[in-house]
């Protein structure tokens, strides 16, 4: 009964010192619940769509132009107009009016018309490879589909009898996009950055609350000291009292974020949320180790906050995990935010079931148990001895006598 | 001047955090960005096959696909259902499918489809995967339009041209590999620089707030908050110039990145973005002179920066009332005259109103200097 006792006073001061820190509640209700909508709404447009683009036409045929008509129809592209000559066109990519340029060399009708190969070339700027892709996509639908009419037109005259067989498409290409079926960008980044959120929010609230338990009580006004005699109930009663809070956040994080956005949402929200918990868990452990080094409330934003581009880029999200070179393949595999970010995805997006991902399931409850343990060893010879001593583990900063 | 600039070299030596900020986290940035994506493009795409034909036709496309740089067939699965298992596990990025009695239904003219399927949660896997499969199934079909075409009598010559018969070369200017590295790190590297400014700049002067030395320092400059200010943050200024063009000489020196203009420039440009990104930080510290609040600020808009400074996701494709805060970012400035300037190299007549904007950052928070002032004189620290 005693100990039950003991990890409810735990509980009931951490959630007070929690809930008078105006710090510590940005980082768990205010974070998770801006941030993704920023970010949701920053990408929103999915896709990019209407590149400009200017077209040097050297040829002027009637089909040369009806390139032109097809390529600007699509969605992707956009024909701002023509130029007299590639300098021309050039001085209006330098002056970054468009992205690409269309050239058509002399010839190009006639060649088609001579049954030959028409080529055309299309410069494309590359500081976005996202622009890139969308121009590359809009100009070989073009080819293809002008391809085959011509090809239906021409085949005639070639070969009479081939008009029977060659009717229509001989063998259709079919593409199905899968999990993020619109191939969209906010739906492909969103629900991997709303985990990273999650991650980052805990560890960036744990470890402030680490520092306002080290600092001065006549700096920060009240008494941040949670003293119990076992460092291990109080560490449950924390646990306790974090995730009480987090029920909210996770909840819009993974259910109500994607709703409003319209992201996939293929998985099942129970299951999603027991996948969640070990990576809870290992953040709170991850975040308790962060204490050991944070003196001060403050410093969490200089020492953590550029981690979530480091943790972006480990997660495999833009460059996928089975090409990063090993040894970064070794320090992501110790983030919770990788395995988190992949089983979510694979869970929210692929439709995936818990026992699919139950590879990033296991290694999330070993990174759990691990932060744990070594949470516990700094919390017991660091953090506890130096707020035992006083407040004072602190002289290093001597700000005053300088 | 020469005491106030004494006492923050010690300030900064003095204190690991300052170490942390100023060179192991940008530099440790520095290192994983570019080497993590050392090999330009993720080529080996794990992918899958379904024949479900076993004719010679599909054994055929089957090494065809195989034998593409870009994708690794680790997987032969028997059905659509096992392969998206797999797709589900993770362990493949899409597959191809191809249907029973395919070889006979294709010679004797009953159009059998060919599908592939890519899991766009991963975009850069399956956009290669995607630009692979198609161009694998666009061969096959050429192929045997070609044998479908002799057997009527047309001669080769004569039909090969027809298969494709307007082509749209795309060529990427200056980097025609496709290079993430190129495209990610030199926006995103400065992004950090530009992260860790904001944040060591507020952070420092917030101590001084905080731990009320301000009144101090001011004392210490006769008053004089331009002074006070100078002196306190030239050291910082110095080091993050360093930094900058260790950053600069990292990315296009020793990684190669490409330069197509002048380095002149690009070293004006760095030194100017330390500059800006200071006078940012301090413009935003005298709106809220908080230690806290300010470092709130510091970490949104740095870490904003990354999507809203249009990295990757154009601005021209983003909401109106969104894309307007791309121009309040130093990086975005940073961005365009690295696109300008090193891989486009045009001239700088071009790049001019960027270089403007650095300015502007600048002279900003000369308009808030009163606001510090009062602060400092009067430290109140708020948690």
């Amino acid at each position: 009964m005693n100990m039950f006792k003991q990890l409810f006073k735990v509980y009931c001061q951490e959630f007070r010192l929690v809930i008078r820190d105006p710090g510590i509640i940005i980082f768990f209700l205010f974070l998770p619940l801006a941030y993704p909508v920023i970010y949701s709404l920053i990408y929103n447009p999915e896709l990019v769509r209407e590149v400009a683009v200017v077209v040097v036409d050297n040829d002027r045929s009637s089909i040369s132009r009806e390139l032109v008509r097809n390529f600007d129809a699509t969605q992707e592209a956009w024909v701002i107009g023509y130029a007299a000559d590639l300098a021309e066109a050039r001085r209006a990519m330098d002056n970054h009016d468009c992205y690409a340029i269309l050239e058509i060399p002399e010839g190009f009708g006639k060649r088609i018309d001579n049954n030959q190969q028409g080529e055309a070339v299309l410069y494309c700027e590359m500081s976005l490879l996202l622009r890139y892709r969308s121009l590359l996509v809009a100009s070989t639908n073009v080819a293809q589909a002008m391809g085959a009419e011509i090809l239906s037109e021409k085949i005639d005259l070639i070969a009479p009898l081939a008009e029977t067989i060659v009717d229509g498409d001989l063998m259709p290409i079919k593409n199905i996009t899968m999990g993020n079926i619109e191939g969209g960008f906010d739906s492909f980044i969103m629900p991997g950055v709303l985990i990273l959120i999650l991650h980052q929010c805990i560890i960036l609230a744990s470890g402030m609350a680490g520092g306002a338990k080290r600092e001065r009580p006549s700096l920060i006004g009240y008494n941040s000291f949670n003293e119990q005699p076992s460092v291990l109930m109080t560490m449950f009663g924390q646990m306790l009292c974090y995730i009480t809070i987090l029920m909210v956040p996770i909840i819009y994080l993974v259910h109500y974020v994607p709703l409003m956005f319209s992201f996939p949402m293929a998985g099942n929200l129970f299951e999603i949320l027991m996948f969640l918990l070990p990576m809870v868990l290992a953040c709170v452990g991850l975040g308790w180790c962060f204490q050991g080094v944070v003196w001060e409330r403050e410093a969490v934003f200089v020492l953590w906050v550029v981690t979530s581009v480091i943790f972006l880029f480990l997660s495999g999200l833009t460059w996928p995990r089975y090409a990063m070179p090993g040894f970064w393949k070794a320090i992501s595999d110790c983030i919770p935010a990788t395995w988190g970010m992949e089983g979510f995805i694979k869970m929210n997006t692929n439709g995936a079931s818990l026992a699919q991902v139950s590879k990033c399931y296991i290694n999330l409850w070993i990174l759990a148990g691990t932060y744990m343990m070594a949470a516990y060893c700094v919390q017991r010879w660091v953090v506890r001895p130096s707020v035992l001593k006083g407040f004072n583990a602190y002289p290093k900063i001597k700000s005053d006598s300088i | 001047m020469k005491a106030i600039f004494i006492r923050s070299v010690l300030q900064l030596v003095r204190r690991p955090i300052y170490w942390v900020a100023f060179f192991l986290l940008p530099l440790f940035c520095f290192m994983l960005l570019t080497s993590l994506m050392q090999e330009g493009l993720p080529s080996k795409v794990p992918a899958a096959m379904i024949d479900k034909d076993g004719s010679s036709l599909s054994r055929n496309v089957t090494q065809n696909l195989g034998g593409m740089q870009m994708v690794d067939l680790k997987e032969s699965c028997n059905s659509y259902t096992e392969a998206r298992h797999l797709m589900q596990k993770g362990d493949i990025f899409g597959f191809f499918l191809i249907p029973e009695n395919f070889e006979r239904d294709l010679l004797s003219g009953r159009k059998p489809v060919i599908t592939f399927y890519t899991n766009m949660t991963y975009f850069v896997p399956a956009s290669i995967l995607f630009k692979t499969f198609k161009t694998t199934a666009l061969y096959t079909k050429a192929g045997v339009a070609m044998t479908v075409l002799e057997s009527v009598g047309a001669s080769p010559q004569e039909v090969t041209p027809l298969l494709l018969p307007i082509n749209i070369q795309a060529r990427g200017i200056h980097n025609p590999g496709l290079n993430y590295a190129i495209y990610l790190c030199n926006s995103f590297i400065p992004g950090v620089l530009e992260l860790m400014i904001f944040l060591v700049t507020c952070f420092s002067l917030g101590q001084e707030i905080k731990y009320g030395t301000s009144s101090k320092l001011l004392a210490m400059a006769k008053g004089s908050i331009v002074k006070a200010l100078f002196a306190k943050l030239l050291p910082q200024t110095l080091i993050w110039i360093v930094i900058a063009i260790f950053m600069e000489s990292w990315l296009f020196g020793i990684n190669g990145y490409p330069v197509y203009g002048s380095w002149f420039w690009l070293t004006l440009s760095e030194i100017m973005f330390v500059l800006a990104c200071q006078g940012w930080a301090l413009f935003f510290f005298g709106v809220l002179p908080n230690l806290r609040l300010s470092l709130s600020v510091s970490a949104l808009l740095g870490i904003l920066a990354f999507s809203i400074a249009a990295f990757s996701f154009p601005v021209q494709s983003m909401y109106g009332a969104i894309s307007i805060f791309s121009w309040i970012l130093p990086v975005r400035y940073n961005l365009l005259i690295y696109i300008d300037q090193a891989l486009n190299g045009v001239d700088i007549y071009y790049s001019r109103i960027w270089f403007v904007a650095y300015i502007v950052f600048m002279i900003l928070p000369f308009t808030m200097l009163w606001r510090i002032k009062r602060e400092m004189l009067k430290p109140v620290y708020a948690p």
